[in-house]
């Protein structure tokens, strides 16, 4: 992994968590501890708060889902020169760069102050996938979409992805990679492979492929990138051609074709001259004014013995479709030629990352502030200030029956019930747009007044689609702007918007996609706020689970995330009173359950760890049973056979008990540090461990388990 | 979940989440025969809710004065039904349908019963209840109320 070193240690440890295959990138995984050492310090936190370097893996995750769009939209010899170079295309080219924008980004708020970014990301579309296709082009486009002739009423299938199928097949074929590689002893149990980071992984590939949506505008371009290359004979008119065929590109009438356009000349370092380069692009500046770039790359081929050869970057972002789609590829041809791993210059991957920076930094984000600044004053204040006049007045002189009338013919005009959409053009479409975008800056707080104020007028046009977006937005940027959540908020805003954002989600539009994604990001804030938001955030990952009935992996990492949610709260005192332990057994064992269904033991065995200190006492016969019984069919009994015959068959068990476990240390390394949650509970039960009470006649094996949970003078 | 009529399974919970005393009954009402129909992959579950549930006992408890808590968690479509005695053992009772007032006149039969097993000389509190009388009589307070 071709990681900047300037990183910050907790970006690292986030982009390994999510490690694109465990194929080629096993060993970074591995190594990269930060998370490791934080789960476990997670159950060990004696405040409802979670580790912070747990907090900002999740929350980078969210921020990297939510960021601006830029459209690529090439030259054919841009291609080429990129082809030269053994790559597919300049879009591939630049597309991992674009997730971490190199240095600080800074960016101003509503109220003029400038707020850094040290992980400020721009995600690179091609400019055809935005636009409208008219039917589903397989597996390789995550954004694709169709619209009315299947839907009838404008009832969009575009808003259900089909990224989420895959986003399941995907982590299934990443786990069964780490089953075999724990299988073969080519990798230990890590907490890297069965803890959260299959659930991070799941919820980044849920959260990569935001398809373009009528009701919202994250997938929308906010600029759009247009390149042409030094070997273009024409250069000037192939641009003026290029801003034209993007224009006509069949984009969806609901997005507002008012982007960016920045021009880039791609200059041929190997065959090139460069000053007649130059001086083509102070033409392109004279004529396209100030949002151009000159980038300068070597178009021979690099391999790896070269001088500055580095690996080009791999995606992180990628969505489902396309990662599976490259694993494929690279199951059917592994042996002969390594494809992951190809070379570029060193000098190219500068040029590249300076090319992104200085079009963020100096072109995107200044766009968008303007543009914020421009909405926030001519569309908000003036609809507020309109509105808050009529309410008054009519409130004064009609009384409030005719106060919603009034409001109603006012605004029903600009929603067109036909397409189920508004025209960008609209203020309530360009509120929309205003919000998401100061949501991209993270100005969280201007992001939820204005999601507060449009859900209102979506509302009195009865465009649930659009009000279901609004409310999920309003608890998300309400979640970040990490103001105290206090029970009225839970109750009054929390619940009931998701509730409706669901229902609406679900039952109006069958949207599964949205309503998961809302449900799975809230979910994770809610986690993050600790104590009973951690208990709010079980009960919605619970109602997640509704939404899928067949056992998936996704199933299954929904319901031990519920657990994990459940195990956030820790209670009070030492006796733990008001925490969820119980309940956060439970849930590992459900879970545990489907994996085992799944036929993805290791994981199962990983659930039954956590789960186990629970019930390795506990007197129900059937959950005795039923655990025993997973033990067994998960494998994990081969470590209780060899406890039991210490246990029964030593008479100075306390001696062979401890050599015992030093054998087993490489083993249970990583379980250790989940036993040491429940260490307090079982300090006054450790003498019972070698001579089992067994009052319901039940194996005594049973017992063994706490032995590798209890804390050894390691 | 559990067939086609009302099934409970009825637990009483010592005061380190040992159970005391099993039972599982079908309704009476509605023509019932009393007898559960509880699946087999259910069966354990039902142990599994009751004794998850015991976490929203724990933070509910000292929020109300009564014994009985009424409904305190739900588990998919099943409810869970608490009543805390004194010395903090607790009748927990999985249900799949809501009927608060029964539940409560059971509960109280219950609690009768067990006074009277802890005014035995031999038996000691959280001790396993292995009495069949006493089992008997849950049953028919179950057949009376549930």
């Amino acid at each position: 992994m071709a990681l900047p070193l300037e990183m910050p240690p907790r970006v690292r440890a986030a982009m390994n968590t999510s490690k694109a295959s465990p194929m080629y990138n096993l060993r970074s995984s591995i190594a990269s501890t930060g998370s490791t050492t934080s789960l476990t310090s997670l159950f060990a936190g004696t405040g409802a708060s979670l580790p912070r370097d747990i907090v900002d893996d999740i929350k980078s995750v969210i921020h990297h889902a939510f960021v601006p769009h830029i459209a690529v939209h090439v030259s054919d010899d841009v291609d080429e020169v990129v082809r030269e170079k053994g790559l597919p295309d300049f879009y591939q080219l630049i597309r991992p760069y674009g997730e971490k924008v190199q240095g600080r980004i800074t960016a101003r708020d509503s109220q003029g102050s400038s707020v850094p970014f040290e992980d400020f990301a721009v995600r690179f579309v091609r400019l055809s996938d935005v636009a409208q296709k008219p039917d589903r082009k397989g597996s390789t486009s995550g954004n694709s979409f169709r619209n009315g002739e299947y839907g009838g009423a404008g009832i969009p299938e575009a808003i259900n992805s089909e990224e989420l199928p895959l986003a399941d097949e995907l982590l299934d074929l990443h786990l069964s990679h780490a089953e075999e590689l724990i299988d073969t002893n080519l990798a230990t149990e890590t907490e890297n492979h069965t803890g959260q980071a299959y659930y991070l992984l799941y919820l980044r590939k849920i959260l990569s492929g935001f398809p373009v949506t009528l009701h919202e505008t994250w997938a929308h371009p906010v600029a759009c990138l247009i390149a042409i290359s030094s070997r273009n004979t024409t250069p000037l008119d192939t641009l003026r051609q290029l801003y034209k065929s993007g224009s006509e590109v069949n984009i969806p009438g609901y997005v507002n074709k008012e982007y960016l356009r920045y021009y880039v000349l791609v200059h041929d370092e190997d065959k090139d001259d460069i000053v007649k380069s130059t001086a083509l692009f102070e033409q392109m500046k004279r004529h396209f004014g100030l949002h151009c770039h000159l980038i300068r790359l070597r178009s021979s081929m690099c391999i790896v013995s070269d001088e500055d050869s580095v690996p080009v970057a791999k995606s992180q972002w990628l969505p489902a479709s396309e990662e599976l789609a490259e694993l494929h590829a690279h199951q059917e041809e592994d042996i002969e030629s390594d494809t992951s791993s190809r070379f570029i210059h060193g000098s190219d991957e500068a040029a590249i990352k300076t090319m992104i920076r200085e079009m963020v930094a100096q072109s995107v984000i200044p766009f968008m502030e303007r543009n914020i600044a421009s909405w926030n004053d001519q569309i908000l204040s003036r609809r507020k200030g309109i509105g808050g006049r009529v309410l008054s007045f009519s409130r004064r002189f009609l009384g409030s029956t005719a106060t919603r009338s009034a409001t109603n013919s006012a605004t029903a005009s600009n929603f067109d019930s036909v397409t189920n959409s508004y025209d960008p053009m609209t203020p309530e479409a360009q509120m929309r747009k205003l919000a998401d975008w100061s949501f991209m800056l993270r100005d969280w707080k201007l992001a939820y007044d204005v999601y507060n104020t449009i859900r209102t007028d979506f509302n009195n046009d009865k465009a649930w689609l659009h009000v279901a977006g609004a409310q999920e937005m309003t608890i998300i940027s309400l979640l970040l702007t990490g103001q105290p959540i206090t029970p009225k908020i839970r109750a009054d805003t929390i619940d009931i918007y998701l509730d409706a954002a669901c229902y609406s989600y679900v039952t109006r539009f069958r949207a599964i996609y949205a309503a998961l994604r809302c449900l799975l990001v809230t979910v994770e804030l809610l986690r993050l706020a600790g104590g009973s938001s951690a208990e709010l955030a079980a009960k919605w990952a619970i109602k997640a689970l509704d939404l899928n009935i067949r056992p998936t992996v996704g199933r299954a990492l929904i319901s031990q995330r519920v657990g994990d949610c459940y195990a956030v709260r820790q209670g009070a005192g030492s006796g733990g009173w008001g925490g969820r332990r119980r309940k956060a057994a439970m849930w590992h064992v459900l879970a545990a359950e489907t994996w085992i269904r799944l036929g993805k033991f290791a994981q199962a065995r990983h659930c039954i760890d956590v789960a186990m200190p629970k019930y390795a006492n506990t007197e129900f016969v059937l959950i005795r049973r039923f655990v025993e019984q997973m033990k067994l069919d998960s494998g994990h009994v081969n470590l209780l056979d060899l406890k039991i015959d210490t246990g029964v068959g030593g008479t100075g068990g306390q001696v062979v008990e401890v050599g015992n476990r030093e054998g087993e240390e490489e083993e249970e390394e990583e379980e250790h540090g989940d036993g040491e949650v429940e260490k307090p509970r079982f300090d006054g039960k450790r003498r019972s461990i070698l001579i089992p009470q067994t009052p319901n006649g039940d194996a005594p094996g049973m017992m063994t388990m706490d032995e590798s949970f209890d804390d050894g003078p390691l | 979940m559990a067939g086609s009529s009302t099934s409970y399974y009825f637990v009483i919970i010592g005061t380190k989440d040992n159970p005391l005393y099993e039972a599982e009954f079908g309704t009476f009402k509605q023509g019932g025969d009393g007898i559960p129909k509880f699946r087999e992959e259910q069966r354990h579950m039902n142990q599994f809710i009751a004794h998850s549930s015991l976490d929203c006992i724990e933070d509910q408890q000292w929020a109300s004065k009564e014994m009985y808590l009424k409904t305190v968690d739900k588990f998919n479509n099943t409810w869970v039904s608490c009543f805390l005695t004194g010395g903090n053992i607790k009748f927990l009772l999985v249900h799949d349908t809501r009927s608060d007032e029964p539940i409560r006149q059971f509960f109280a039969d219950v609690y009768d019963l067990y006074c009277k097993t802890l005014m035995n000389p031999f038996y000691e509190v959280n001790m396993a209840i292995r009495s069949q009388t006493f089992d008997q009589k849950i049953k028919a307070a179950a057949k009376k109320y549930l």
